[in-house]
This record gives C-alpha cells, sequence and structure tokens, in this order.
C-alpha cells in the first residue's frame, strides 16, 4: 500500500440555510434561494475538490457534540432524515451516506495512542447532524465519496479554549497519522463559521436578503483581518491571534474544526484561496481552500 | 389549582439504558417513584422544559399532535435507542405560543416530521408517564433565555393551564453540578467528579427539602457558577415560574452520579 496524504483542506462552514437555498431534492422545504455569495463560491470549490479525486472526504462537525471523547462515524452506510432542531423550517434533509469505516478506525486507534479519549459510533439509527450533512452536500452534492464524520469534543468548552484547542491539535495528528497508514488520499473539511454573532430573530421569508448582514461590526473587522492572514498564508500569526479572535468574535472555531485541519496538513505557511465571504443570519462565512498538490505538498492523483 | 405537582429531574439517559448498574438504578427507581406521584396528581397535562432541547432563534414549542420514533444520544450512542411515543396538548401549546409575545418573548410552533426530540424529554416522558397516559406541552431551551425569562415561560403555562382549564403537572428536565469525567470510567464506581460541587449539591437540595426559597433565591446564581450547573439551572427556573414562585418543600427521592455530574429526582410539595 502506497503512503496516503492529506492533498487538500477546506474551510467548509455549514449554515443549513445554504442547502435550503439551494433546493436539492434531498431537502423538504423550498426557498426562492438566498445566500447566494456562499453557494457561489462552494460552486468553485466544488470544481477543485472533482479535479483532486479524492479517495476519502473527513469532516469534523461542531454540531455532532461529544463530552467522552473524540467520536467517528462507524457504521458503513447510514441514511435517514436530519431535521435541524434549530431551524427545522428550513432543514430536513434525506441523507444516505458512506463512510470509510476503515479510515475512522485507523483515526480512533491514532487518537488513542496519541492519549485522547476515542470512540466508534457503531449505531445504525444515528441520525447525522446537519453540520455533517451540511458541509458534505455543498461540497459534493453527489455523495459518492465515502466520508469520514469526527464529531466535536466538547473540551474547548468545558476545558479552557487553549486545553481544548491542544486537543484538537493532538486529533489532527492523529487524523494525518492514520491517513498516511491507510493509504487514502484525504480531503479534510473543517465546518466552520467564523464570526458567529447573530441575530435573534428569523426574516420572513428566511431568505429574505434585504435582511442579511453582519450582525456585529468588530466581529466582521475581525473577520477580514483573519482572512486576510489565511489569504496571505500566515498561519503562525493565525493561530497566535486565534484565542483572541474567539474570544471577541465569538468565533465557531473554538469547537476545533479549523484547528484539527491545520494540524493535520501540520501547519503550512501556505495561502488559502478564497472561493467567497458571506453572513447567514448575522454570522462571518468564509469558503476557502489550501490545496496541497498545487503547493507541491502532496501528489496529483 | 391549575398546578398539581411539579419535579426536577436529570435528563441524562443512563439511569433509562443502564438501569443495572448500581449507581444509575437508583436513580432509575427515583425516576419512576416520582411517575407514580405524578399520576397521583392526576394531571390532564405534563409541561416539559428540558435543557437538552437547544433553542437559539426564538421560543420553540412542541406543537406535533403524537411525536413518536427513535432517538439515539449522540454522546451514549452505544447503549442502544431511545424511543419516544408522546402525545402533545395542541391547545395548551398554541395559547403559550400566543401569551408569550405580552411577556417580549417571540414564540414559534414546532411541528415536523423526524424532528429530532432531545434525550432530557425523551427520558423525562418514558419515566414520568410510561403507559403515555397524559398529553404533554413541551418548551425548549433558548440558549439566549436567562432565568428571568425561563421563568417567564414557567408562568406562561400555568396562566394558560388556569385559562383553558388544565391541570398540569410542571417538570424541569437537566441536572445539577456539570463537571462530568471525560475518560472511560468504570461505571460501578460512578461518583460526583467534584468534592466542592457536591457540597454546593447538597447544600441546594436542602433548601429545597426545607422550601426555604429566599435561600434558593439568594443561593442559585452563585451555584449554578460554582458548581457548573447545566445550563445555569434554568429549569428550577421553569419550574419555580410554573409553581407561583412558592412550594412549601421537597422530597428529594435521589441524588447521584451521572458519569460526573450531578443529578437528583425531587418532587415539590405545592402550597
Amino acid at each position: 500500500m502506497s503512503k496516503g496524504e492529506i492533498i487538500a483542506g477546506f474551510l467548509a462552514p455549514h449554515p443549513p440555510h445554504l442547502v435550503f437555498g439551494e433546493n436539492p431534492a434531498q431537502n423538504e422545504p423550498r426557498s426562492q434561494g438566498g445566500w447566494e455569495q456562499l453557494r457561489w463560491a462552494y460552486e468553485r470549490a466544488r470544481a477543485n475538490l472533482d479535479a483532486m479525486k479524492p479517495d476519502v472526504l473527513l469532516v469534523h462537525s461542531p454540531h455532532w457534540i461529544t463530552q467522552q471523547g473524540h467520536h467517528f462515524l462507524g457504521v458503513e452506510r447510514l441514511s435517514g432524515k436530519s431535521v435541524d432542531p434549530i431551524f427545522p423550517n428550513i432543514f430536513r434533509y434525506k441523507f444516505e451516506l458512506d463512510v470509510d469505516v476503515e479510515l475512522a478506525e485507523a483515526c480512533c486507534d491514532a487518537a488513542a495512542e496519541m492519549g485522547l479519549t476515542s470512540k466508534m459510533m457503531r449505531n445504525p439509527n444515528f441520525r447525522v447532524d446537519y453540520g455533517t450533512i451540511t458541509t458534505l452536500h455543498m461540497i459534493r452534492p453527489q455523495w459518492d465519496i465515502p466520508i469520514v464524520g469526527i464529531s466535536a469534543n466538547n473540551s474547548p468548552y468545558f476545558l479552557s479554549t487553549e486545553e481544548g484547542l491542544e486537543e484538537m491539535d493532538t486529533l489532527g495528528k492523529a487524523t494525518r497519522k492514520a491517513i498516511e497508514a491507510t493509504g487514502r488520499r484525504a480531503v479534510l473539511l473543517a465546518s466552520n463559521t467564523l464570526c458567529h454573532y447573530h441575530f435573534s430573530k428569523e426574516p420572513i421569508p428566511p431568505e429574505d436578503m434585504s435582511q442579511e448582514h453582519p450582525e456585529n461590526f468588530a466581529g466582521y473587522l475581525w473577520d477580514m483581518r483573519m482572512i486576510e492572514l489565511l489569504r496571505a498564508g500566515k498561519i503562525q500569526e493565525v493561530f497566535q491571534l486565534l484565542p483572541q479572535f474567539i474570544d471577541e468574535a465569538f468565533a465557531e472555531v473554538k469547537s476545533g474544526a479549523f484547528t484539527w485541519m491545520f494540524a493535520a496538513m501540520n501547519y503550512p505557511e501556505l495561502a488559502g484561496e478564497l472561493h467567497g465571504y458571506g453572513t447567514v443570519i448575522g454570522t462571518g462565512n468564509a469558503v476557502m481552500e489550501w490545496n496541497l498538490i498545487k503547493a507541491g505538498l502532496a501528489q496529483a492523483a | 389549582m391549575s398546578v398539581v405537582s411539579a419535579f426536577l429531574i436529570p435528563g441524562s439517559p443512563l439511569p433509562y439504558v443502564q438501569r443495572d448498574n448500581p449507581p444509575w438504578g437508583a436513580m432509575a427507581e427515583a425516576m419512576e417513584k416520582a411517575g407514580r406521584a405524578l399520576a397521583a396528581s392526576q394531571p390532564d397535562v405534563i409541561a416539559i422544559y428540558s435543557t437538552q432541547w437547544l433553542a437559539v432563534l426564538d421560543q420553540l414549542w412542541q406543537v406535533r399532535p403524537n411525536p413518536s420514533g427513535l432517538h439515539v444520544d449522540e454522546n451514549w450512542h452505544e447503549y442502544g435507542e431511545l424511543p419516544f411515543n408522546m402525545r402533545t396538548d395542541t391547545e395548551l401549546a398554541a395559547a403559550a405560543i400566543a401569551a408569550t409575545d405580552s411577556y417580549g418573548i417571540r414564540s414559534k410552533g414546532v411541528d415536523y416530521d423526524s424532528f429530532p426530540v432531545d434525550t432530557g424529554t425523551i427520558v423525562a416522558s418514558n419515566f414520568l408517564d410510561p403507559e403515555h397516559k397524559f398529553k404533554s406541552v413541551v418548551t425548549a431551551n433558548n440558549l439566549y433565555h436567562d432565568w428571568a425569562i425561563t421563568e417567564n415561560l414557567g408562568r406562561v403555562v400555568r396562566e394558560q393551564a388556569e385559562q383553558l382549564g388544565r391541570k398540569v403537572a410542571i417538570v424541569g428536565v437537566g441536572g445539577l453540578s456539570g463537571s462530568f469525567f471525560r475518560q472511560v470510567i468504570d461505571i460501578a464506581t460512578d461518583h460526583i467528579a467534584n468534592v466542592t460541587e457536591d457540597d454546593w449539591n447538597k447544600r441546594i437540595l436542602a433548601m429545597m427539602e426545607q422550601g426555604d426559597l429566599a435561600a434558593l433565591a439568594k443561593a442559585c446564581p452563585d451555584y449554578a457558577m460554582q458548581a457548573r450547573v447545566e445550563m445555569g439551572f434554568k429549569h428550577f427556573a421553569f419550574i419555580l415560574g410554573g409553581v407561583g414562585g412558592n412550594f412549601v418543600d421537597a422530597t428529594v427521592h435521589h441524588y447521584g452520579p451521572l458519569y460526573g455530574t450531578g443529578g437528583a429526582v425531587v418532587e415539590f410539595r405545592l402550597a
């Protein structure tokens, strides 16, 4: 078996509004569109992902919250209807997905070997969370690439932000080790919003874009500052600022996906490609790509 | 009197899915005891506020006539499924939704197939009403609502039940102290993870037993913070609103650990 590698990482936020705006057959509610800047950003990301021909997509979602360790989907085929408990009016999605259980088990084992509590999720009736589904749908609506779903252990909230993110760093390194050992060509998806200040009331209809704008100006400025650094490839500086960004912009990256992804990629000082930025009920969302093949850090298919 | 009984119970699924573990079995027995007390109070409807039903926009209320299905807990999936089969008092829920406006709370009904009813609500429903005799009114924990707003939710239920002539059992579903074991433990040895939090839990439960409302009002904010109480102990605020801010005393049917956190089954004697 050839050595596996991570070929790209995407910052791939999961507001269910994006699926709602697309009106795919799997989602029951219908919309008149909305959030086009972000949906078109995902279209550009999809085209690049398609060219990479990955074996597997790994997604870390803040809406599968676990307390005892880091959990991994461990059932070969999962299906059902996932209704968003927060936005049930816009997200009621019939999902069917294939899990790369071998890689998930390797990730789980590697995490345990590196000192983390880790667990496989083996229950076939498990309802996959809307964060995982939205990110996967938006980046690959064909659903033809196996996935590995990873929970967000709540350590950044239960412990300090720094302690929690240290765990996510370890989880990322364990993920990399498992990918290399199993020979997979893997793409990582960090399912995170940036500034997470949001409105407390929903417009009627929800897709009324005349109501959409950043909820918080300071948070917006933080988003722009972080995106500029990411576009410039100043990853070390981003991670130095991360705790302050989380604190001041209430950033969802606190939940760990962003740190997990960069740790797995070994924190490359590589310019990210911004596919687009937009707000969803006031939160800041960027679709960004770090293509390790283009950077010469991974092999083309 | 519209409110005929009131209970505080934990929302952890562990006593329900693994009752043969002694620390959790005792909690399960206490929940069943509370269920018998609830039935004896002869309510028309059980009003449930569960910390685990999280809302962000608006105050959500279950209005589906018969929420039913199988739920798998996102953390405790290895213990199997939680079946649920509930009947909603849609008239009371609609009245509550309409009435929250006057308290400055925007509410919304939830009526969707496959809506993920939360673990706490299911545990409460299955333990307290195992034969599904009673209708229910279930409302969410909006993360941005504070103690006072949550107390008003309980108040709205009580007032609307009164208007409609319903007898209601008020149930706050949530934990006590919040420190949990992050690693896998031998579940037979489960205990409260933090000694200080254990002391806090016992002090608060003693105040409930004594019906010392003034002491509770003073202590709850510190307790919520220092014992890392689940969701700021807002489930108790809902109960207080539901019982009109008053109860005579309480019976603690059981207090014990749930993977390090504290949980108690408390029955309040109403004035």
